[in-house]
């Protein structure tokens, strides 16, 4: 990885607003994470065996750069384990973008210990954004969807 | 040997471990809370994951979470550090079950030494003194002089259901005794809703002499040395050393032996310690097994020049302990002592804040273990131990002398920290003697008033 490859890599984290952001290529691994002061260091770098699950936080803008007057709200993994957007392989995503879903209604799975765990919404609204990927890991407190709150 | 570990802890005992790890060539995952993203751990770590919030009990005590970020990280074995899940033998048999290796002594060893019932009874069939006692309830005067003749003079009169030091009585006498006897009885009923009392030798001025041992999956079980954790404050250490001033080779020795016994007693497995009381009659009394790595661990790592969290992961991996009792051999002394955030003038009330300059001592025969650093923000909901400063010297006054100089150097500001009372404790002529009992701390702190 060179220093120009690096610099796209600084210029993409500051357009999508990551915190933090981990890559791993041919044998090299690199992460990048923002401090407070918004000065982004690397954490860590090498050469490593190629494995799955990397983690990745992103900072939750409560306005996209698109439309400011939007409110939204995230809902976030209550848990670490893994995320899985249907109840099993076979069946339907709980939740698509675009869709409306209740207080309560159940978005997503979280599997934990072999037990799978059904995460419910605690906002009413519609789901503009789904922020990670089917049988990905998540930690506690990562955002999972956006959602767009509705009154009443 | 494993190739990942998780650490399931935080503060300087996790950067502790992920620093052996290291020069193992082993991976990390640290596991933090909300309150912990930006501690040294999460940094050193190859992989870190948010297990909960702040508070402990759903996030480092959190064991589904924990376990959890286990699985998606797809670790062999878990070290717990010390305090939280150190001890706690149902985590450590969800470890085995989940087939990850937990690196400590085994849910058995938890057990039987969690017990102080238990642990007292183990060591008694072996031959270990234990500070001699009443068998049961003692209920009228005349069972009181007869116990205590038997315990002889002074003893002191406990409360079977209490603690922090109500329904205490220290007597020197039989008139003492029995007068006594009915106002702790009264006591314990109106504190603890229960006068049952009993009876325990007294012994006076007692030194807290512990020893560190090391057991493999084979039996080999060896010790390495001793450790003087007298200066407490409120039975909290805060200044530790190794070897003990008040021990000589043949006292160093009885005691030793005594670990190796306790710990062969009850099969125990990896690192661990024997606490002792000791008095002013070259007696040892066997107070408890701490089943974990300890804070002071670094003392005996000083003199004996063994690595114990290798030796602690290594033991769990299946490796037999690469040297025997006589191979390990100590060499100079080692003092420690806590640096906790906390103003020691102002009765050590906690200051948690923001470190604007962590300034570390350095130079020959300095250690620091912290994982604090400029700009860190100490969070109050954890303890306030912020660093550990370990000294080595040939002598142990060469030593002291050293932690002199490294204590002013140590620079942490502008929170307040307990190093003004080191420095006092450093320049006292009892300490510098060597003579010392658990009231040290009281005595000292009291003529300053």
């Amino acid at each position: 990885m060179n220093l120009k490859e690096i610099k796209e890599l600084i210029a993409l984290m500051n357009e999508n607003e990551l915190m933090e952001l981990e890559i791993e290529r041919d044998g090299m691994k690199i992460r990048l994470r923002k401090s407070v002061s918004g000065k982004i260091e690397t954490i860590a770098e090498g050469h490593v065996v190629p494995k799955v699950a990397q983690v990745v936080s992103q900072e939750q803008k409560v306005s996209e750069p698109a439309k400011p007057e939007q409110n939204l709200t995230a809902i976030k993994a209550p848990m670490v384990g893994t995320f899985y957007r249907s109840a099993n392989p076979d069946a339907k995503p709980y939740a698509e973008i675009g869709q409306v879903v209740e207080i309560g209604q159940v978005v997503c799975i979280i599997e934990a210990m072999k037990l799978m765990n059904e995460i419910k919404s605690e906002v009413k609204g519609k789901v503009v954004e789904i922020l990670v990927e089917n049988a990905r890991s998540v930690e506690y407190g990562q955002a999972l969807f956006m959602i767009e709150p509705y009154a009443g | 040997m494993f190739s990942k570990i998780l650490i399931a802890n935080r503060g300087e005992i996790a950067v502790r471990i992920i620093r052996a790890c290291k020069e193992m060539d082993i991976k990390t995952v640290a596991v933090y809370s909300e309150a912990d993203a930006d501690s040294l751990s999460t940094r050193l770590a190859d992989e870190a994951v948010c297990i909960g919030p702040a508070q402990s009990s759903e996030s480092y005590l959190n064991i589904p979470a924990i376990i959890s970020a286990a699985e998606i990280t797809d670790v062999d074995a878990i070290h717990p550090g010390y305090g939280f899940l150190a001890e706690n033998a149902h985590f450590a048999e969800i470890c085995e079950s989940c087939d990850i290796a937990f690196i400590g002594p085994t849910p058995e060893n938890m057990r039987m030494m969690g017990d102080k019932m238990t642990a007292r009874l183990t060591m008694q069939k072996v031959g270990i003194p234990v500070i001699p006692g009443s068998q049961s309830i003692i209920k009228t005067k005349e069972e009181a002089v007869k116990t205590a003749k038997r315990l002889k003079y002074p003893v002191i009169i406990k409360a079977s259901a209490g603690g922090g030091g109500k329904g205490m009585r220290v007597c020197h006498n039989d008139v003492r005794l029995i007068s006594s006897l009915i106002t702790a009885q009264q006591e314990a009923e109106a504190a603890f809703g229960n006068a049952d009392v009993y009876l325990e030798r007294y012994v006076e001025r007692p030194r807290h002499i512990e020893v560190q041992i090391l057991a493999d999956k084979y039996g080999h079980i060896v010790s390495l040395g001793e450790r003087d954790c007298t200066i407490q404050r409120r039975h909290q250490k805060l200044i530790e050393e190794s070897p003990s001033p008040a021990l000589d080779s043949k006292l160093r020795k009885k005691v030793g032996d005594m670990a190796i016994k306790a710990a062969k007693a009850c099969n125990y497995l990896n690192a661990g310690t024997v606490e002792f009381l000791y008095d002013r009659n070259e007696n040892f009394y066997f107070l408890e097994v701490n089943t974990r790595i300890q804070v002071e661990h670094p003392v005996t790592e000083m003199v004996t020049g063994i690595d114990l969290i290798k030796e602690q992961i290594k033991i769990a991996s299946g490796m037999k302990l690469g040297f025997k009792q006589d191979d390990i051999k100590m060499k100079g002394v080692a003092i420690e002592c806590r640096i906790n955030a906390e103003d020691s003038e102002k009765n050590f009330m906690p200051c948690p804040g923001k470190v604007d300059m962590f300034l570390v001592p350095g130079g020959p025969g300095v250690r620091v273990d912290s994982h604090v650093y400029t700009g860190y923000t100490i969070s109050p909901y954890y303890d306030s131990m912020i660093a550990k400063l370990i000294c080595y010297g040939n002598s142990r006054q060469e030593a002291i002398k050293i932690m002199q100089r490294a204590l002013d150097e140590f620079m942490i500001l502008p929170i307040k920290t307990t190093i003004p009372f080191h420095k006092h404790v450093m320049s006292d002529t009892l300490f510098l003697r060597g003579d010392f009992a658990t009231d040290y701390v009281e005595k000292l702190l009291g003529t300053n008033e």
